[in-house]
Order: C-alpha cells, then sequence, then structure tokens
C-alpha cells in the first residue's frame, strides 16, 4: 500500500503566532491539524475515532508552546495522535479483539463492503502499527521509536496485522 | 489487500468537539455548552447574526458592527455599556464562529444532535499571565458562558 497522501504544508509563522497566544492562530492551526489527526486516529480508534481526535488536539494545543521546530508539527503532532488513539482505544470493552479464527472468511460480503470489520478484530497497538507503517510510510525503526518497543516487536506486530488482512482480503 | 488505502476510515471532528478543544487550550476562559431543543438552522441563523444578536447574548456589548467581509473573514467593532470600544477579527462559518481583540477571545459552535442541536459557547480573556489563574479562574466564570445560551434559547422560543 502506499503511503497517504502528504497532508498540506503548514506555514511555520502560523505555528509561531499560535503559540504567541493569538487564538485566531491557534483555530487556523486547528482547522488544518484536525484533518490530518482525525486521519491517523480513525483506523487506531475506530468508533471512538471523535473522542480520541478530540483528545490529542488537546494534548498538542496544550504542549505547542514547547514545539520548538514548526516544521517538524506533523510528525510531532502524529506521534501525540497515535499515542491518544491507543489509550483511547484500549480504555473502552470494546477495544477486546476477537480471535484470528473468528475473521469472516475470504468473500464474505461484509469485508469486500467495510474495511472497519477487518480492523475491529485488531488490538488498537496493531492497528497503531499498520497506519505508521502503510498508511504514515515509516520503518519499523521509526514506528518503534514513535511507539516506545522494540523494532523487532513492531516487526511482529506488524507481521501478525499483515496475516489478519491477508486472511480477510485474499483468497 | 487491493483497494484497502482508499477505504481507512477517516474521524471527522465536528465544530463543537473543535470549540473544545479550544477551550481546553486557552487559559482564563470561560466555557459551556447545551442541547438546545430547536433545529440546526434555527439556532445558527440567529446567532450567527452577529449585529443584532451578539448584543442580546452578551450583555455587556451595545453594539456589534461588522465593518469589512472577505469570505468567512471578517471584522467588527464592538462597542461596550461603558462606552468602551474594541477591534475584533472574527471568522464565521455555518456551526462556527470565532472572534478575538486584542484582550478578548469569543466563539460559538453548533451541531445538529438528534431533533436539536448542541451550542457551545465560549468567552475570556487575553492577558499575560492568565494560564497561572487558569485552575480557580475557569470552574468561577463558567456561568459567564451558560447565560448567552440561555439568552439565546429565550430568543429562540420568543420567535
Amino acid at each position: 500500500m502506499a503511503p497517504m497522501t502528504a497532508p498540506p504544508e503548514i506555514d511555520p509563522a502560523l505555528v509561531r503566532a499560535a503559540q504567541r497566544g493569538d487564538r485566531m492562530a491557534v483555530a487556523d492551526l486547528l482547522d488544518a491539524l484536525a484533518p490530518y489527526v482525525g486521519r491517523v486516529c480513525g483506523p487506531i480508534a475506530l468508533q471512538d475515532g471523535p473522542d480520541a481526535a478530540q483528545e490529542a488536539l488537546i494534548v498538542i494545543f496544550r504542549n505547542l508552546g514547547g514545539l520548538r521546530e514548526p516544521g517538524a508539527i506533523y510528525g510531532w503532532a502524529r506521534a501525540i495522535a497515535v499515542r491518544e488513539a491507543v489509550r483511547v482505544a484500549r480504555r473502552t470493552a470494546r477495544a477486546i479483539p476477537a480471535e484470528l479464527a473468528d475473521v469472516p472468511a475470504p468473500g464474505d460480503p461484509q469485508l469486500a463492503a467495510d474495511i472497519r470489520d477487518v480492523l475491529a478484530r485488531l488490538t488498537p497497538e496493531h492497528r497503531a502499527v499498520l497506519v505508521l507503517r502503510d498508511l504514515e510510510g515509516l520503518d519499523e525503526q521509526a514506528a518503534g521509536a514513535l511507539l516506545a518497543v522494540p523494532a523487532a516487536t513492531v516487526r511482529s506486530r506488524l507481521s501478525r496485522a499483515r496475516h489478519s488482512f491477508r486472511k480477510a482480503w485474499s483468497g | 489487500m487491493v483497494g484497502v488505502n482508499q477505504d481507512w476510515p477517516v474521524t471527522e471532528l465536528d465544530p463543537v468537539r473543535r470549540m473544545r478543544v479550544l477551550a481546553a487550550a486557552a487559559p482564563g476562559v470561560a466555557y459551556a455548552e447545551k442541547l438546545i431543543p430547536a433545529p440546526f438552522s434555527a439556532v445558527w441563523e440567529t446567532a450567527s447574526d452577529l449585529e443584532h444578536e451578539l448584543p442580546r447574548m452578551v450583555t455587556d456589548l451595545r453594539s456589534f458592527e461588522i465593518t469589512s467581509v472577505r469570505g468567512e473573514r471578517m471584522t467588527g467593532h464592538a462597542r461596550g455599556r461603558l462606552g468602551q470600544r474594541a477591534r475584533f477579527d472574527v471568522v464565521l462559518r455555518p456551526g462556527w464562529c470565532v472572534m478575538q481583540s486584542r484582550f478578548l477571545i469569543g466563539g460559538m459552535a453548533a451541531v445538529p444532535e438528534g431533533e436539536g442541536t448542541r451550542f457551545a459557547f465560549l468567552g475570556g480573556l487575553r492577558l499575560p499571565g492568565i494560564r497561572l489563574l487558569d485552575p480557580v479562574l475557569r470552574p468561577a466564570i463558567r456561568p459567564l458562558a451558560r447565560r448567552p445560551i440561555s439568552r439565546l434559547e429565550h430568543r429562540l422560543q420568543a420567535r
């Protein structure tokens, strides 16, 4: 899968204005970041996506003053969004994944119609690995650093997640 | 794994949730939201009529005049009950309004919810050092955000 389309560039001057407390700049920056944070949180937190994106953005904007390099805002926001999405998804009882054996057989019409059904059968951490590697284009080292797990763990999570996908999508 | 990429679920953050983010990140602001039993179109038509309705919602205001419009960005001049004046930058679009002067910040957001409308109001000060007072100030000034919503509700009932 190709990485997702790069998000639009954010003017460093807008970030600096928001850091200085210009609330119109904060609102503009919120407009710019919300779709990106929603794209990261959606596949990880699924039905809790709006809660995850809201909480991620609160953390992002409360800590904006600590961002030294405005050009790094997407990478910085992505790390926060992934962590918040995993945290919110794990918080709910719905996060308990089904066993692999429960994945519907290939060709099941509901799979073809709804990828959410496939994602729902993975743990939030597996979904985070998939998002970072397959949507965001990060290598295992970078994904591991962001998730605070060794690259080997990322590899094994990815392998399991991919296996689930393959089982669901090929056949 | 064909065609998976386009179908990844995406989360959209509605205007009220965005206003919660703005409120949580802005020190010294009063924030409240309420489910108003009226359709979104009626609520937003009234709330977004800034020149007529803002002084009714925020009673410290004597008048609010839009002086320039460029797409969803506007400039407004506010005059207070005590004669004070302020120039506001405004962003206004369906379900979303944010405004800022040198010392003040304001915002409104609305989304349909069931048969009604969830409406959020934010107001507060932009002052140096206000972040230090935020834990004390925020609970104390919350009613200041509830009152404009109540006034809007009464206004809608009267129509």
